[in-house]
C-alpha cells in the first residue's frame, strides 16, 4: 500500500511543479453540484466499519451529562462519491450543523475568490478596504490575516477559559458584537505584523470583513452565494453577520454536512469545479503550506497545531513538531476544524473528504483515531 | 435562592476582581451574565431556525454553567430572548434563509 501512495504522491508531485504548463483543473465523471452520487463501500469492510461505528457513534452516560465522543453525522465522499453517512442524535441530512471555526476555511475559500477576482491582493493593507479604529492596525495585511500573523495582541479563549479576558467571546456576545471590525482593529499591535502567529478568531473575521469590503461594491448583496456557494451547490450554507452585516468569518457558518463535504471537495479540486478554476492558480498549495509566521515566534500554541492559511495541517515542522499531527493519516491530509468536535478532513493522495459534526463537550474524541478508522474502509480499493 | 444570590453577587464582581488580577491584560466591559444571556439567546436562536432542531434539543444545546438564563421562544416571530435577574437581557432574531439569525444591537 505504501508503494501505491508513493507512486501517487511522485505523479502529484511532477503535476505540480511549477513552470510547466498552467495546471489544468482535475478532471471528474461527475460533480456533486446537484447532489453527491453514492457508492458503495468494498467487499469485505464488515469489520473495519464495525470498528469505526463503534468509535464515532458509541455514547457514554445520559445525553444531558454530555459526555464523551457526540457525533452529529458523519459523511464520507471516496472517489467522488458519497460512500458512507449516518446520522445520530436527531439529525438527519437535511438539518444544518453549526460550523464554529470550520468557517474560517470558508473565509479562506472567499478570500480566494476576492483575489481571482482581482478586487483585492494578499499585500493589501487591510486599511485599503475597511476602516481601522486604531491606526497602527494599517500595518496588517492581507496575508497576515490568512497566516494568523497580524500580531495583534488577542486572548482566543472559550467557555473554559477566563470570560473576562477572552478576545473572542467579547467579540461574538460582548462589546465587540454590534461591530467586530472595530472591535478587532481596536486592539493594540503586540508583534509586527508577519513575524508571530496566534490562532485567532479576530484575525479571520477581520479578514471576512476585508474581503465582503472589497467584493460587494463590485459584485452587490449576495455575491458569497452567486460566486461560491451556487456554483458548488452548498445551498444550505448560512452566512451569520453581526449588527453591522460583517459576515463572522471565524465562527458562524452553518451547512448540511454533505454541503460541508462539498466545501471540501473544492479544495480537494484545486479550488476547480465542473472544469473552472475559481480559485487562483496555486491558492490550495500555498494554503496547505506551514504558515511562515508560525515557524518564526508562536503565541499560545500547543504541540500538534500546524497549520497553513486558516486550514490545519498533517505537516512536521523540523525543529518544531517532529512528528505528524495525526500519526495514522496520510502526510498530505489537511483539515477545517471547529469547536466541539467539527471537521472536514480533506485527504488528497486517498481522494477523500471525511465530515464529522459532533457536539463533544470534552475532549475525548481524537482525531488520529477516527480518521484511521475511516481510512480503512476505503484503503486498498483497486 | 441563596445560590442564586451568590451567582448575582459574583458576576458582579468578577469582572472588577479579574481585572485587578489579569496583569495589564486587556479585560473587556462585559460580565458573565452579560455573556449568557447573549450567548444563549444567539445559539438558541442559530439552533432553533437554522439548525431547525427541536425546542427541547435546543434548550439543552445551549445550556450553560451556572444556568441562570431565562429563554424565551417565540416560533411565529422566529424571535428568542433571555433574561437573567432582571438586569440583563437579550435577545435574537431570525433574519432570513442566508444571513440566519442576528442579535439586536
Amino acid at each position: 500500500m505504501s508503494r501505491i501512495r508513493g507512486v501517487l504522491a511522485l505523479i502529484a508531485a511532477l503535476l505540480g511543479v511549477p513552470g510547466l504548463a498552467a495546471a489544468a483543473c482535475p478532471e471528474r465523471d461527475a460533480w456533486p453540484t446537484q447532489d453527491w452520487r453514492k457508492a458503495t463501500l468494498p467487499a469485505g469492510r464488515e469489520p473495519a466499519l464495525q470498528a469505526f461505528e463503534e468509535y464515532a457513534f458509541t455514547r457514554v452516560g445520559k445525553d444531558e451529562e454530555r459526555k464523551g465522543v457526540r457525533t452529529d453525522a458523519v459523511v464520507i465522499i471516496h472517489r467522488g462519491r458519497l460512500v458512507y453517512e449516518r446520522y445520530a442524535r436527531g439529525f438527519k441530512a437535511e438539518h444544518r450543523h453549526l460550523g464554529w471555526s470550520m468557517s474560517k476555511s470558508v473565509t479562506n475559500a472567499l478570500t480566494a475568490l476576492a483575489v481571482a477576482r482581482g478586487a483585492l491582493s494578499l499585500d493589501d493593507s487591510i486599511c485599503k478596504h475597511v476602516k481601522a479604529t486604531n491606526e497602527v492596525a494599517c500595518a496588517i495585511t492581507v496575508r497576515n490575516l490568512l497566516e494568523f500573523g497580524s500580531g495583534l495582541d488577542w486572548k482566543e479563549g472559550y467557555e473554559n477559559d477566563s470570560l473576562q479576558t477572552s478576545s473572542v467571546l467579547a467579540m461574538l456576545y460582548g462589546e465587540g458584537r454590534r461591530d467586530m471590525v472595530g472591535f478587532i482593529t481596536s486592539h493594540a499591535l503586540r508583534d509586527k505584523p508577519g513575524t508571530s502567529w496566534e490562532y485567532s478568531s479576530g484575525d479571520t473575521t477581520l479578514l471576512a470583513g476585508v474581503v465582503g469590503a472589497a467584493m460587494k461594491p463590485r459584485f452587490g448583496d449576495g455575491w458569497e452565494w452567486k460566486l461560491l456557494l451556487e456554483p458548488v451547490g452548498a445551498r444550505s450554507m448560512v452566512l451569520e453577520r453581526d449588527a453591522k452585516g460583517t459576515l463572522v468569518g471565524s465562527s458562524l457558518l452553518h451547512a448540511t454536512p454533505r454541503d460541508w463535504a462539498k466545501l471540501g471537495f473544492l479544495f480537494l479540486n484545486d479550488g476547480c469545479w465542473e472544469g473552472h478554476r475559481l480559485f487562483p492558480e496555486g491558492w490550495v498549495a500555498d494554503s496547505v503550506a506551514v504558515s511562515e509566521p508560525l515557524k518564526h515566534k508562536r503565541v499560545d500554541w500547543d504541540p500538534g497545531d500546524v497549520q497553513g492559511r486558516q486550514l490545519w495541517l498533517n505537516r512536521r515542522v523540523p525543529g518544531l513538531q517532529d512528528e505528524k499531527p495525526w500519526l495514522d493519516v496520510p502526510e498530505d491530509a489537511y483539515a477545517m476544524r471547529g469547536h466541539w468536535g467539527q471537521s472536514v478532513t480533506i485527504i488528497p493522495s486517498l481522494d477523500m473528504v471525511v465530515v464529522r459534526v459532533s457536539d463533544d463537550r470534552e475532549k475525548a474524541f481524537k482525531l488520529n483515531t477516527f480518521l484511521a478508522r475511516a481510512i480503512a474502509l476505503v484503503e486498498g480499493t483497486p | 435562592m441563596k445560590r442564586t444570590l451568590l451567582v448575582v453577587l459574583l458576576g458582579a464582581l468578577l469582572p472588577a476582581l479579574s481585572a485587578c488580577e489579569s496583569g495589564g491584560w486587556r479585560t473587556y466591559d462585559n460580565n458573565d451574565l452579560e455573556l449568557v444571556t447573549v450567548y444563549t439567546a444567539k445559539d438558541a436562536c442559530t439552533c432553533l431556525f437554522v439548525m431547525e432542531r427541536e425546542d427541547e434539543f435546543c434548550r439543552a444545546f445551549v445550556k450553560a454553567n451556572p444556568s441562570v438564563a431565562h429563554l424565551t421562544i417565540d416560533r411565529e416571530k422566529k424571535v428568542v430572548e433571555t433574561s437573567a435577574l432582571l438586569l440583563w437581557g437579550a435577545r435574537s432574531r431570525y433574519v432570513d434563509e442566508r444571513s440566519g439569525c442576528v442579535l439586536d444591537p
